[in-house]
């Protein structure tokens, strides 16, 4: 705390960030809240139904579960993106030489197209009739017996359609564990190496340990925008086929908007911030002790 | 023995980085390449094969079908107002909670944190109804507000992270030369962040310029459509789609942020590296 | 107890704020009084650039020339599903403009309910127009009442256009019966040919499929008793209809990966030449007589109307016309300008949309064929004569929108396969059973 500070400038320069969180997201989340005891259509009266909107979700509600082990899967395949892939790219590039600027950069430039882009672009990509890049390269190599529509094939989509959220934000996270990486103290590589450690020894022993802060700030900014995953697979598949690339979030959209099931709809929204908060809770609760330990 | 293993491994490691470049970049390269493409090509042939002859055509129709500096001057009024709440309000609530300090300031975090992972869906229908009970529909400022408050958490992050980082001597030396809060916010923590500015910058800006969801909601007029909404244009009745002319939207909408990534490239980088590690 | 009652009270207490003050007094349709130059609003879901933007552009400029102060702002979202978001959260808000598209859904039914929308069988009659109309025009616009609440602006016919040197080189003929669809898919595969063209991603294609079979088993009337959950999907009907199309889908009828190929890739494929039958309404003519189809194409493309079946109760010249999405007016916002605009607007139309091409819902005037376009364009559009007067209505249009989603999504999975026809008209059962209720009082 500041020596000179008083309660007034507390206030300050408190208040206007406070009140401009509340109008446009604490107040409309709680408006949600009551929402979902209700069963509201967006023009006829609202009807009050007590937890009806959650004994449906829990109990009687196919789709929703279905929707809900998508979700995981789709986290699992961005994390593997986002922080598996990106980790690895970031430790190879501490080995690369000359030309470490120009990688970083054009890593980084997925990033910056839009969604809508990036949607029409997979779908071409990942066609089968006529044949896409994936299932030309596939022939190309001999595995031609592999290409399948992957969009299509109720086995393949739901990975196919997190591949490109995991794929677009590789290089923003490759950054940040790149940089982290580089602030361990090379004294304490090089002693190793000395002794003679592998670079597996090297990263598992020395860098990883290091950087742990760093890969828990990402791993809670990967799950949580993960789980808020909407726009690619809304618009590569609109959740098809049948419900098998369907999301908690597309399934809760699709529920507001297109069957005006507001109700219904804040019940889902309240479930996923609740599963928000516990995926963060489990990061920290498995994470944090065991660096506390170690630290 | 050794030197050739590790040449080896040098290669692998090129090789692979090379790998994975083409990997990121190759899509977009063939993004560009389509939008030059002729549309009957695209329509007939092996829309990844070689095209058969380039032309502007599609941007020509592309221009025509959609008034794309008008998505442009939205879309950049709206992130740079957006972005520049964001950064300014993000900052003065870290400062407020991080470095002022007051009892419950936990609270108060722990209250923004939230925000990091709610689901923007959520807020939708609330904030539409009270929208259009104040009159703010369709206005820049109906996409700025949820824009800049569903972003602040991340920010606020962000900035508390950092100033845990700015180490206490420097403000009590501030404060022992006479330096009020204010002084000190605008002397001190202000210069000291620009790392964390970009970064928080960046990352926001990319999903602020690429918003469809508050846009498509709040926005109903030609003169207030952002990029993504524009590019709705070229969905035709039933859901036909000309893709050689969206392509060649795609790629005129994508140029300004390109351009200015490009050109803060540098600083970019070397902001994400130094401003999002210090959590 | 308490818990609950404070539940409430806060529930009142959000309603009173999320529900706006409104509900402008209604009114009759014909309006009294002086009328006043102003903006007004179309919220449209139609292509930016087609023919019938433009049309109506071209009339509004005109109108505001004689009424100062008048203009015509048209907003338009061509992507439908972002369309309705857009439509629905205004109804919410109580935000309608002037005029917006919708079609006859139950959410419009609501509406209607409400009295937010101005009776257009009236207003028709008012401005002594609704004679002109043709009838199918305004059936399809209709609710299942009868009551007439939008008005259309297009009037298509959806016929199977076929490419004549495919069906030869395979040596398949027209099936005479919805049943002899299957049998075609053999002797195109092998001869290396998708059989049907299929938009999988836009959903409404594949349901036009599956309206086919009850149409012509049960009549229009099937629709409207599934659709309020009087009848279910696994009776005798349904569950030949779901059985046909399994057949349709395990005969390999369609392209595989269907489901993620959207509009434009269907009609790529067969004006192309790389499927033989592609189901489609005369509003992609233009496409489809273009003199710019590759050799092999041009000139071998035929169509045939929805076959019939065996002990089929409707007519052979019975089929799905549509008059595309129609134009609902407000009540709030309905005053002399907006009827005065609406007749100068109405009686202009006709004569300039069927210039662009296109039919017009209204009769007498006769299209203008595009410069180069094929005999076929004039041949398909003479059809119009020939037309019963029974519509197969979308089934898209009617279904509660739950109903609806669920129906688009799990076709996929019966035609792929995944899903066998019992499991798919149980499915959809339930979901009525659940939803049906909340729409159909």
């Amino acid at each position: 705390m500041l020596p000179h500070r008083s309660r007034l400038s507390v206030l300050v320069f408190l208040l206007p960030p406070l009140a401009l969180y509340v109008i446009a997201v604490l107040f409309p989340i709680l408006q949600s809240l009551v929402l979902s005891f209700f069963q509201w259509d967006g023009i006829t009266d609202m009807e009050f139904v007590g937890i009806d909107n959650y004994i449906r979700m829990l109990t009687r509600d196919d789709i929703f579960w279905k929707a809900f082990g998508n979700a995981l899967v789709y986290l699992a395949v961005c994390l593997f993106f986002q922080l598996g892939v990106s980790l690895f790219v970031a430790n190879l590039l501490t080995y690369v030489g000359r030309g470490k600027e120009v990688v970083k950069t054009l890593l980084l430039l997925p990033a910056i197209i839009s969604t809508v882009a990036i949607s029409f672009l997979f779908q071409e990509i990942y066609s089968f009739e006529p044949s896409g890049l994936i299932n030309q390269i596939l022939e190309f190599v001999g595995l031609g017996n592999l290409a399948t529509p992957w969009l299509s094939n109720v086995d393949t989509v739901l990975v196919a359609v997190s591949a490109p959220e995991g794929w677009r934000f590789l290089g923003l996270y490759m950054l940040i564990l790149y940089a982290a990486i580089l602030a361990v103290p090379k004294e304490l590589e090089e002693a190793a190496r000395l002794d003679g450690a592998s670079s597996w020894r090297v990263f598992t022993e020395i860098r990883f340990p290091y950087i742990r802060p760093v890969w828990i700030t990402t791993m809670i900014m990967a799950t949580t925008y993960s789980l808020r995953g909407f726009d690619i697979p809304y618009l590569l598949t609109n959740g098809g086929p049948g419900q098998s690339s369907e999301l908690l979030t597309t399934y809760m959209f699709k529920t507001a908007f297109r069957s005006t099931d507001f109700g219904y709809a804040s019940t889902i929204s309240v479930f996923i911030v609740v599963e928000c908060i516990v995926a963060v809770g489990l990061i920290f609760l498995l994470l944090r002790r065991r660096s506390d330990v170690t630290s | 023995m050794r030197p050739r293993r590790l040449s080896f491994a040098k290669s692998l490691t090129t090789g692979l980085v090379v790998a994975i470049v083409i990997v990121q970049v190759y899509p977009l390269a063939w993004l560009f390449v389509t939008s030059l493409r002729p549309a009957q090509d695209f329509a007939a042939g092996n829309p990844f094969g070689i095209p058969s002859s380039l032309t502007l055509d599609n941007y020509v129709r592309a221009f025509e079908m959609a008034d794309l500096p008008q998505y442009i001057l939205n879309s950049f009024v709206v992130t740079a107002a957006s972005s520049a709440l964001i950064v300014f309000l993000g900052m003065m609530a870290a400062y407020a909670l991080q470095v002022l300090g007051f009892r419950g300031s936990k609270v108060v975090l722990g209250l923004f944190l939230i925000g990091i992972i709610v689901p923007v869906q959520v807020a939708l229908v609330p904030l539409f109804v009270n929208y259009a009970r104040v009159g703010l529909l369709n206005t820049y400022q109906s996409m700025i507000i949820p824009l800049v408050g569903f972003a602040l958490p991340i920010s606020i992050y962000l900035f508390t992270s950092f100033f845990q980082y700015i180490p206490r001597e420097t403000y009590e030396a501030a404060s022992l030369d006479g330096a009020g809060p204010y002084r000190i916010f605008f002397g001190i923590t202000m210069p000291l962040s620009t790392n964390t500015v970009i970064t928080v910058v960046f990352v926001n800006g990319i999903f602020i310029w690429n918003d469809f969801i508050f846009a498509n909601t709040f926005v109903f007029t030609e003169g207030l459509k952002t990029i993504p909404l524009g590019l709705q244009n070229f969905i035709g009745a039933m859901g036909s789609v000309d893709w050689t002319a969206t392509f060649a939207a795609v790629c005129v909408t994508v140029t300004p942020l390109l351009l200015v990534f490009l050109v803060l490239n540098k600083a970019i980088i070397y902001g994400l590296e130094s401003g999002s590690t210090k959590g | 107890m308490k818990h609950k009652k404070r539940l409430a009270i806060a529930g009142v207490a959000m309603a009173a704020t999320l529900t706006l003050i409104g509900c402008g007094t209604p009114a009759g349709p014909s309006q009294e009084g002086e009328i006043v130059g102003r903006e007004i609003s179309w919220l449209l879901s139609r292509p930016a650039d087609g023919g019938i933007i433009t049309v109506v552009k071209e009339i509004a400029d005109e109108y505001a020339e004689t009424h100062p102060g008048f203009a015509l702002n048209l907003v338009t979202t061509p992507d439908r599903p972002s369309y309705l978001q857009k439509l629905e959260t205004l109804a919410a808000a109580d935000q309608l403009p002037e005029f917006f598209d919708t079609d006859a859904t139950p959410f419009t039914r609501k509406l209607v309910d409400q009295g937010k929308l101005v009776d257009v069988e009236a207003l028709l009659k008012d401005l002594d127009i609704y004679d002109d109309f043709r009838p199918l025009a305004l059936d399809y616009q209709r609710f299942d009442d009868g009551s007439l609440y939008m008005v259309p602006f297009e009037f298509e016919m959806e016929f199977f256009w076929y490419n004549t040197a495919l069906f030869e080189q395979a040596g398949v003929t027209v099936p005479e019966t919805l049943d002899d669809f299957a049998d075609l898919c053999g002797p195109l595969r092998d001869a290396g040919v998708i059989p049907f063209a299929l938009d999988g991603q836009d959903g409404w294609p594949l349901a036009r499929y599956m309206s086919y079979q009850p149409f012509r088993l049960a009549g229009p009337d099937y629709l409207n008793e599934l659709k309020r959950a009087e009848v279910e999907l696994s009776d005798e009907v349904g569950t030949h209809a779901s059985e046909w199309l399994a057949e349709l889908g395990s005969s390999g009828c369609f392209a595989e990966g269907f489901s993620s190929q959207g509009y434009t890739d269907a009609r790529d494929l067969f004006t192309s030449g790389q499927a033989a039958v592609y189901q489609i309404g005369t509003w992609e003519l233009a496409a489809l007589t273009s003199p710019d189809l590759p050799e092999g194409v041009k000139g071998n493309i035929d169509f045939f109307t929805l076959p019939t079946v065996e002990g089929a109760v409707t007519a052979d010249n019975d089929y799905t016309v549509v008059s595309g999405i129609g134009m609902g007016i407000s009540q709030k916002a309905f005053d002399p300008l907006v009827e005065d605009f609406l007749k100068f607007l109405l009686s202009e139309y006709s004569d300039r949309i069927v210039e662009t091409g296109h039919m017009s819902p209204i009769a007498g005037s006769d299209v203008v064929i595009p410069e180069g376009a094929s005999e076929l364009y004039a041949r398909a559009l003479a059809e119009v004569d020939n037309l019963g007067d029974e519509t197969a209505f979308p089934w898209d249009t009617q279904l509660d929108p739950t109903t609806n989603s669920r129906l688009q999504q799990d076709l996929v999975l019966l035609v792929q396969g995944e899903i066998t026809p019992e499991q798919f008209t149980k499915t959809i059962d339930a979901t009525l059973a659940e939803n049906a209720p909340k729409f159909f009082d």
